[in-house]
């Protein structure tokens, strides 16, 4: 997606995402280099960027292989002197995490942000974790804008704080700032200052982390983080007290914490009586501001999202200077660990320790009776991995083996659901080949199925698969080209050639990629072919049974939105499906075992496809024994060339 | 302290997150705040979406259950999913048309029931045929835009967004402008008869 609105009019006020904001912040701060591995909710900072480069020919943007890469990169070009981006989702940090911890002893030249864009709530993520402990525990300091509202403000002042201290920034954003759109006033955006080249100038002593260079860097780095401390204490932009000086309590408001506060005691008309700490820089704790506020309050509240991070951390520095005020947060169960800070949990905290009536947004909530079913997502009509479940599912039984199906993170990851539960584990990007190399050798009778998308095969699969040809795992590698990161809202990645800043790249091969690595069994076959499909899963399955030796095989076939979205720019539409009635069983097989969300049953049993949602693919027609399905025309054969060879733009 | 609070909701895919971005930038051309919560990324494949639009003295993203004022909604089931964070009483406006979970063997319940169970708890549901009538205008995507059409003259939005602000944001934020112009005057217009008949 383009995100115009990046490049509003200087002056103007305009409607952004949050994300969005960030990416505006960053080009008016003057970031000359921007890498990221796609991740919800950090994907349009770098989606925005890439339409700004576009029209302005700066910044230098790039989606990397994977998040270590973009870090890595980041780092490289911040080493030169020049401002540099690196966004990711919560979890990438953790693919990052190795040169992150580095960047911290070496410093930077020009400047580095990282976005770190963590989800409470487990929106679109595996997990819940708080990347705020990364900050602490590798020593970078990490700004946490107050909500989408501060988003600008708060990239521009890490990009600034990390070039005055020549120090890695982390950049923390939650779900609600990145994907909420407020109104945001536009500033200047220098064009030179975007586009401008570093120079790399040597000096080993800092950039060659050997055991000599590292232990002198690790004491200046404690001595540097005091530093940084103190002056975050001093920061009036992200760090400030307002309300009353001597109310007997303190609020201290982080990062998002700080709008739920404010919303609510401006409800309660207690703005003025209270005295309310906001942190939008939280990391390393701003210690002689906290401690200045805290001095002499009876009760003091912590409001953040994610874990007690600063809550935790607070404690300790007023056990240290002998401050005992009552403390309400977090960590001491006031308010629930899990999930999104919401009003009515907030409030229900500040009514608990400010002794507030049982108030307006606790009021009782209505429930209606009747009982709904649930509407989880599903695979896509015409998604080209439906016809590969069916078909891996049919070979699977003809080959009588026992599957484990190593599933990964990707849309194919919703094959969980019925009918298909045919992801057995899901763990990380990476993990369905990672874990078949241990799950191969654990048991005797067992072949597992790595199923891995395209995107992730190059993020994290490769490892895994040099393993798998190393020690000789038997497992069958399903790649599923579908010429995107379709999850993620279809970016390009190596296999597809297509760059951020929309010139051409070199397309990699999965193919001489698996072959490369030594897999001497390789095969392409047609996604949308469920026969062929079937019979080449059936050999492949038999060679591994044989040889005891990894085969792959990569089922290649577009993301059919892809599809879609390549058609209308050339103007090539499909053409739908319909049942013929009098060849129509009502064996259900369509809609029980196959499930396309386009063909429904009808009271008498027999199925019939709701023709606005179905996309064309003529899988149906492959999978019913009574050939019931026919395309309502003649199928244009540019469509069924998008099926295969489609690109995102 | 002025506010209102609108959850809007359906299904992915179904232009609920362009509505809440066409009502954003009519409060921004009138004037006035705006926060707008969205679902992005999973729910996006056919799953339930919700998204919250705070207008006027708010500061939080998420409304809090029991504290919607107001509900436009593409479906039915999604309609009485979401009611939990409306307020009693609260208007619900709510296309006819159900699209069924696509779950093999589960209860769909009809729009009747659905109707029936939200109106015993007191909500004031108005049932619209916005994706019909849209279709019927040419413009089957613009079912959103009739909803906001049917719910604009009825509703406390008027309060909070000027109508010239809605067609400003409709021309500025929408592909096929001037269709959805007609698609929003035609929910206008449905809601005027009803109201007189
Ligand atoms: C380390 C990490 N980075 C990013 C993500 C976000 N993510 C979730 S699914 C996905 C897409 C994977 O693309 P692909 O394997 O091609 O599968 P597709 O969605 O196209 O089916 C991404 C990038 C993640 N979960 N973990
Ligand atoms: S977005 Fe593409 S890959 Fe994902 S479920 Fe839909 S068709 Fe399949
Ligand atoms: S052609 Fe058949 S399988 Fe494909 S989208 Fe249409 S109904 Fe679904």
């Amino acid at each position: 997606m383009a995100h115009r609105e990046v490049l509003a009019e200087p002056g103007s006020r305009v409607v952004m995402l949050g994300n969005v904001a960030f990416a505006r912040g960053a080009l008016e701060y003057g970031v000359s280099f921007a890498s990221a591995y796609p991740g919800t909710p950090s994907t349009e900072i770098t989606e925005a960027l890439s339409y700004a480069s576009r029209i302005l020919g700066g910044p230098y943007v790039e989606w990397s292989a994977n998040e270590k890469v973009a870090l890595e990169a980041a780092i490289g070009a911040a080493l030169t002197g020049i401002p540099a981006l690196a966004s990711m989702k919560h979890v990438g940090v953790n693919v990052a995490a190795d040169p992150l911890f580095s960047s911290a002893y070496m410093g930077v030249e020009g400047a580095l942000v990282i976005v770190s864009a963590d989800d409470p709530g487990m929106w679109s993520s595996q997990n819940e974790q708080d990347n705020r402990w990364y900050g602490i525990h590798a020593y970078i300091p990490v700004v946490e804008p107050a909500g989408p509202q501060e988003a600008k403000t708060a990239i521009i002042e890490a990009f600034k704080l990390s070039e005055k201290w020549k120090h890695p920034v982390i950049l923390r954003t939650t779900t609600r700032v990145s994907h909420t759109r407020v109104i945001v006033e536009a500033g200047e955006i220098d064009i030179a200052k975007i586009k401008r080249k570093g120079t790399f100038v040597k000096n080993p002593e800092k950039y060659t982390l050997v055991p000599v260079h590292a232990r002198r860097l690790r004491e200046e780095l404690v001595e540097k983080w005091e530093k940084i401390s103190k002056d975050l204490s001093q920061n009036q932009v992200l760090n400030h007290a307002e309300g009353n000086p001597d109310s007997e309590t303190l609020v201290v408001a982080i990062g998002l914490g700080y709008r739920y506060a404010k919303e609510i005691l401006a409800t309660h008309g207690l703005l003025d009586n209270v005295r309310l700490l906001k942190l939008s820089a939280p990391v390393p704790l701003p210690k002689s501001l906290l401690l200045n506020e805290a001095e002499g309050r009876e009760k003091i509240i912590f409001i953040e999202e994610g874990d007690p991070v600063i809550e935790t951390l607070s404690k300790a520095l007023f056990y240290d200077h002998d401050i005992r005020a009552k403390i309400y947060g977090k960590g001491t169960g006031h308010l629930k660990k899990t999930g999104e800070l919401e009003l009515h949990r907030v409030e229900k905290l500040l009514a608990k320790a400010l002794g507030l009536e049982k108030t307006y947004y606790n009021q009782s909530v209505i429930k209606p009776e009747i009982k709904l079913p649930p509407r989880p997502p599903v695979l896509c009509p015409g998604c080209p991995y439906r016809a590969v479940f069916y078909a891996l599912r049919r070979a699977v039984g003809k080959a009588r083996i026992r599957p484990i199906y190593n599933g990964d993170i990707g849309c194919y990851s919703l094959g969980v659901n019925p009918p298909f539960q045919m992801q057995d584990t899901i763990v990380e990007m990476g993990g369905s080949i990672g874990l078949a190399n241990g799950m191969a050798h654990a048991q005797d009778d067992k072949v597992p199925i790595a199923i891995i998308g395209d995107s992730t095969f190059f993020h994290a699969g490769l490892p895994g698969l040099a393993n798998a040809v190393y020690n000789r795992s038997p497992m069958l590698v399903v790649v599923l080209d579908n010429r995107t990161t379709a999850m993620t809202g279809h970016q390009p990645h190596p296999g597809i050639g297509v760059t951020a800043r929309g010139v051409e790249g070199t397309e990699l091969s999965i193919v001489d990629a698996a072959k490369g690595l030594g897999v001497e069994y390789v095969k392409v076959i047609d996604a949308f072919n469920i026969a062929e499909g079937e019979k080449e899963f059936y050999e492949a399955i038999e060679y591994v049974k044989k040889e005891r030796k990894p085969a792959l095989i990569v089922a290649k076939g577009a993301c059919i939105l892809l599809a879609l979205a390549a058609g209308r720019r050339v103007g090539v539409y499909p053409v739908a499906y319909r049942v013929n009635d009098d060849k129509c069983t009502a064996c259900g097989l369509c809609y029980k075992a196959f499930n396309c969300p386009a063909i429904y049953s009808k009271d008498d049993g027999k199925a019939y496809i709701n023709e606005l949602l179905c996309t064309g693919c003529g899988e149906c027609a492959q999978i019913c024994p009574f050939d019931a399905f026919e395309p309502v025309d003649e199928v244009p054969p540019e469509w069924l060339r998008l099926m295969r060879e489609a690109k995102p733009s | 302290m002025k506010s209102l609070n609108i959850v809007l909701s359906g299904v992915g895919g179904q232009g609920i997150i362009s509505l809440a971005n066409v009502i954003a930038n009519a409060v921004l051309e009138s004037g006035g705040n705006v926060i707008v919560a969205e679902t992005h990324g999973l729910s996006q494949r056919g799953g339930s979406v919700i998204v919250h639009v705070r207008i006027g003295d708010v500061e939080a993203p998420l409304i809090p259950p029991g504290n919607g004022d107001l509900m436009l909604s593409l479906d039915p089931i999604e309609a009485a999913r979401y009611s939990v964070y409306l307020k009693k009483g609260s208007m619900i406006f709510v296309d006819n048309n159900i699209t069924p979970p696509p779950l093999p063997g589960i209860k769909i319940p009809s729009l009747d029931e659905i109707v029936e169970s939200l109106e015993k708890e007191g909500f004031d549901i108005i049932v619209v045929p916005a994706v019909d009538e849209a279709k019927k205008a040419g413009n089957p995507l613009g079912a959103n835009i009739f909803l906001l059409g049917a719910s604009y003259q009825t509703s406390i939005l008027k309060e909070y967004i000027k109508e010239e602000a809605i067609i400003d944001a409709i021309r500025k934020n929408l592909k096929k402008p001037e269709k959805n112009i007609e698609v929003f005057k035609r929910g206008k217009k449905w809601a005027e008869e009803r109201l007189t008949s």
